[in-house]
């Protein structure tokens, strides 16, 4: 499904180059659930975000399903982007001036769906996450838990094939974090989403069964070796 | 998605109420300033253009070559309508206008009416409907006569005015005539004015039978023709010029005497040919006012632009995460440019509202009845308003937004507007510099005009009250002089005079002859009597004024020192003119303003009987037949008591004549109100545009300080006081102000060097104005940053970081 080839990505730093990612090869099939772990500053977040088509290397070359990335245009990249991945962030990110259910149904707006098919898929949503009651709400009215519900609702929306989620439990506690540790689980098992998301803790990378260690950089070769 | 849009445009809308409030404010405060200049430029712009015809419609004029020098007139002689009527085909009609002001008498009412005598054609050419009465032939008898609505009520209040009878004075006449018709008024916008229409064939109460069929020097009526459809004026003015030559060869060599068209539409705005009844204006003033409605608008606008881009941090972070949802750029712009449209939209809504609370307020300004209603003009004006503002306002900071890259704004990365961008930085100067243009404007107008208030124009013009006596020249002085006896006595009464013109009055008559040398030269005339001198208060410096009861002095003139430069007199005593005048100057007085200071002091002559110089003219001009004038000096005190007793005194000479008056001081007050009008609109309009340029200023420096809390704690936990940190914070605004200082100065200095070419007597534009404007503004700047600067620098220092 995801191919990164020889993925590079520098800063010019007083006329020097200081690299984040270094010559990253990785192959993630479908169905995967994993976990990039590493020190602050190793590059997880800028690999993430590589993935998801929101950042782009220096160097390398990217296909997502068969198709180069880097030699699609904009709006291909867009459409293939919508199409199939859906983000979560560790600061919830949801939108102060939409309420809960406006906020859902936002990415459907972005692909142009109905307006009676829209107000189905979320009421259906709504209803599989019980927060039915909560679609009124502004973002402001929720707790941190039920606010990162919503954005894992959000991303799930249009039915994405790639989940991508930086920290997702870093602004929770433990009980709330192990929540959704669980319903990802669930979604990578029972509804075959792959799951890429960074976490700094042992045990949410646990969940997952592949883990990709990041270390100045680079993927730590012996952990990778490990995991396969 | 549009819903979406408009959703959370309102959310963001109703959620930031200062930024909403003082957007909304600035913009509609424009639009109400705009659409009230737009209606006003609109009706400058509709003159002459309500009759359905109003294209085929024209208006001779006369042109008349002699020696070398060209005269206009549009006035035309009486025969020239029935003679082209009949040999020009292309004619469709013709209507002659003479355009009175006689005494018109209903039972014991008697008011000076504008009567209009004109041809049966007025009500076919013209669009003056008519309500009631014989709407088909309204004048079916020579004695017949129509109403305006306003005239009507005057005499009748709210009766029908049909089958009344009223007494209208011809000549010498008295002469009843019966209402047939009532008219609606004319409107505004309309050249042609009146308070009543009677046939012309009543024109010879008035007019001997030779003026009326062959005089063709003289000028009486105005001439109106009704072009067939799709012919060529060229093609008209060619056939009259080939009938007419004939008519005048004793007097004119081919080429020399020529009548042309010209349209309707043009009278109002065409200062070349001479005014007639109802003057016209200078489409400059249209100009002037358009721009000054523009540069509001654009003053507006930038407020918008730069509130919505120093907002635009707050706004990032939703960019960012629509962007991360599946948003593309060009959705993003599309709901900015909605919310900048909906905005304009409220604007525009309240905008209307507040120009229709001061509409009453501004046609007091501006001298109109305008009004606002909704009909096409205001629908298509606020559409282009809103394509304007929402689309050209809302571009740039749709365009900035839209463009933020998810992840920077997501990582926080995001470092816009810390300090002002050097766009924006353009947009406050360009602001500023707009108004301070307009500050040095109203500055200057003021005093210019206060200059031409205050000028000494040779004649004393305070306590003169002018009291027309409506009558031609003999009745006229016959009456002044009866008038003058009638008041003589009354104590309150210094000095009275009757002369052919007054101050004040424009136009005085210009006479023209070859001299011995067959130069030709022009000079002004005026008919007086011999208190004329001492009553206005002119000084005699050579020779004398006229004397009492001196027979001689009938055969002698008094000039000005305009005439005895042009003729290089060195003693002007004794002098006549050269040439074929007999007369002899006896005195020279100072030169004196007997017009407008728009133009330079003509030479002039004054005698006391004016026909033996007309009979050596051979070039007399002149707005109307002259009716003599009576003006009166009286002492300073109760001046209603003054007028209440001169009105007594007129009932004992002319019991069934309307006394009319009119302060010499606002007369002449009366020949800048156009320019008077302007100065107030400007000065308004400046006022406005620097209260909404503060608005934005003020939006933005609370941006800017807020953005900078946590930078004014950091300095002042670091030991800053707060007036080191108020001086931090005004730093860039002061630089700014000096800026379009620099840029404003050359620009207004431009246009009000274009403006006083009007005048030929103006004041140097004097420099403080410049220095004022630019404190001004740079105080009203430092006034708004500073209130924004101390409040920050104020606030606890612990608390600001903590928030972070
Ligand atoms: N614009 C930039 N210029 C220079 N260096 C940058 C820039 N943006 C990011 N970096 C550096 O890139 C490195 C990787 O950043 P990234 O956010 O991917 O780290 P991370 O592994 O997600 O860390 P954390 O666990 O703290 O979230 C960091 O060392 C950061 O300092
Ligand atoms: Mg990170």
């Amino acid at each position: 499904m995801i191919e990164l080839q020889h993925i590079s990505k520098w800063y010019n730093v007083g006329g020097k180059p200081v690299f984040i990612l270094k010559d990253i090869n990785l192959k993630v099939k479908e169905g995967e659930f994993i976990s990039i772990m590493g020190p602050s500053g190793s590059g997880k977040s800028t690999l993430l975000n590589i993935v998801g088509m929101l950042d782009m290397p220096n160097e390398g070359a990217y296909h997502f399903f068969g198709e180069s990335v880097y030699n699609l245009k904009d709006k291909h990249r867009n459409e293939l982007y919508k199409k199939n991945i859906g983000f979560i962030f560790q600061a919830y990110h949801l939108i102060d001036e939409l309420t809960v259910y406006e906020n859902i149904e936002t990415p459907l707006l972005y692909q142009n769906v109905k307006s009676s098919e829209r107000k189905a898929i979320v009421a259906d949503m709504l209803d599989k996450f019980n927060i039915v009651g909560k679609k009124d709400l502004f973002p402001s009215q929720l707790s941190g838990g039920q606010q990162q519900l919503v954005g894992i609702v959000r991303a799930l929306i249009a039915k994405p094939k790639l989940l991508l989620a930086d920290e997702p439990t870093g602004n929770l506690n433990t009980a709330q974090g192990e929540e959704i540790m669980q319903l990802f689980q669930q979604l990578n098992q029972e509804e075959g989403v792959t799951i890429i998301q960074v976490t700094h803790s042992e045990k949410n990378a646990s969940y997952g069964n592949r883990i990709i260690n990041l270390l100045d950089g680079r993927v730590e070769p012996s952990l990778q070796n490990a995991s396969h | 998605m549009f819903k979406n849009y408009l959703k959370i445009a309102f959310r963001y809308l109703s959620r930031h109420k200062g930024y909403t409030f003082i957007n909304v404010l600035g913009l509609s405060v424009g639009i109400a300033c705009c659409i009230l200049i737009a209606l006003f430029v609109r009706s400058e712009w509709s003159f002459n253009r309500f009759h359905p015809n109003s294209e085929r419609i024209y208006r001779a004029w006369l042109e008349e070559f002699y020696q070398g020098e060209i005269f206009r007139n549009t006035a035309t002689p009486i025969p020239l309508v029935p003679v082209l009527q009949a040999g020009v085909p292309e004619i469709e009609l013709s209507c002659r206008i003479a355009s009175m002001r006689p005494p018109v008498k209903y039972n014991n009412n008697i008011f000076n009416e504008e009567v209009n005598m004109v041809d049966s054609t007025f009500f076919k050419i013209f669009n003056f409907p008519l309500l009631e009465g014989n709407k088909q032939d309204p004048f079916s008898t020579a004695n017949s006569i129509v109403i305006s609505e306003r005239a009507s009520k005057r005499y009748f209040g709210n009766e029908s005015p049909i089958g009344k009878n009223l007494e209208v004075q011809l000549g010498d006449d008295n002469i009843l005539f019966t209402i047939t018709a009532l008219a609606k008024d004319a409107p505004m916008e309309s050249n042609i004015q009146f308070d009543m229409v009677i046939p012309f064939s009543n024109a010879s109460y008035i007019w001997s039978e030779q003026t009326r069929n062959s005089a063709w020097s003289n000028v009486s009526v105005a001439s109106f023709f009704l072009l067939q459809k799709g012919t060529s004026v060229e093609n008209v003015n060619q056939k009259a010029a080939t009938i007419l030559q004939p008519l005048v060869a004793k007097n004119y060599k081919p080429g020399e005497y020529n009548v042309r068209m010209q349209p309707l539409e043009d009278i109002y705005f065409n200062t070349t040919l001479p005014e007639g009844e109802r003057g016209y204006s200078d489409p400059k003033y249209s100009y002037i006012l358009g721009t000054v409605g523009i540069l509001i608008l654009l003053i507006a606008c930038i407020n918008f632009v730069t509130l919505s881009v120093g907002r635009s941090a707050t706004r990032a972070m939703e960019v960012g995460v629509r962007k991360v949802l599946g948003a593309e750029r060009k959705q993003l712009v599309r709901q900015f440019w909605g919310e900048s449209i909906l905005l304009t939209f409220i604007a525009i809504i309240i905008g209307f509202l507040l120009a229709l609370a001061s509409l009453k307020h501004f046609n007091q300004l501006a001298n109109r009845e305008l009004f606002l209603s909704l009909n096409s003009f205001t629908l298509i004006f606020s559409v282009i308003l809103i394509l304007v503002i929402g689309f050209i306002a809302g571009f740039y900071p749709a365009i900035v937004l839209s463009g933020f890259k998810p992840i920077q704004v997501l990582k926080g990365k995001l470092n816009i507007g810390n300090n002002m961008g050097f766009f924006r930085k353009a947009l406050i100067v360009g602001q500023f510099a707009a108004s301070i243009i307009m500050i040095i404007c109203t500055l200057t107008v003021g005093k210019q005009l206060n200059y031409l208030r205050n000028k000494n124009l040779g004649f004393n013009k305070e306590h003169v009250i002018i009291v027309p006596t409506n009558k031609p020249r003999q009745l006229g002085n016959a009456l002044g002089k009866r008038y003058e006896l009638a008041i003589q006595k009354n104590p309150k009464v210094i000095s009275t005079t009757t002369s052919m013109f007054s101050m004040a009055q424009l136009g005085w008559m210009s006479l023209g002859y070859s001299d011995d040398k067959g130069v030709f030269r022009q000079f002004r005339f005026n008919a007086i009597d011999e208190n004329f001198i001492p009553a206005m208060g002119l000084e005699v410096v050579a020779g004398r004024g006229f004397l009492k009861n001196n027979t001689a002095d009938s055969n002698m003139i008094i000039v000005n020192e305009a005439l005895v430069m042009q003729y290089g007199w060195k003693d002007p005593i004794g002098k006549k003119l050269p040439g074929k005048y007999p007369q002899q100057v006896v005195g020279v007085v100072k030169d004196f303003h007997f017009e407008s200071l728009h133009t330079p002091i003509a030479p002039l002559v004054m005698a006391l009987k004016p026909d033996s110089m007309f009979a050596y003219s051979s070039d007399v001009s002149y707005n109307a037949s002259p009716q003599p004038r009576v003006s009166v000096r009286f002492r300073e005190g109760n001046v209603q008591e003054h007028i209440k007793s001169l009105e007594a005194a007129w009932k004992t000479v002319a019991a069934d004549e309307n006394f009319e008056f009119r302060f010499l001081d606002e007369a002449l007050a009366a020949s800048y109100e156009q320019e008077q009008r302007l100065g107030n609109i400007v000065k308004y309009a400046s006022f406005l545009s620097i209260f909404i340029a503060c608005l934005g200023l003020f939006g933005l420096a609370t941006l800017v300080v807020v953005r900078r809390t946590k930078e004014i704690g950091i300095r002042k936990v670091l030991g800053a006081s707060v007036p080191r940190i108020v001086t931090l914070l005004s730093k860039d605004f002061i630089l700014l102000v000096i800026v379009a200082s620099v840029i404003a100065f050359p620009v207004a200095w431009w246009a009000l060097s274009k403006w006083m070419e009007d005048f030929a007597y103006r004041i140097d534009i004097p420099w403080w104005i410049f220095i004022t404007a630019a404190i001004l503004a740079l105080v009203v700047a430092l006034v708004t940053v500073s209130v924004q600067a101390i409040k920050a620098a104020l606030t606890n220092p612990v608390k600001s970081l903590r928030t972070e």
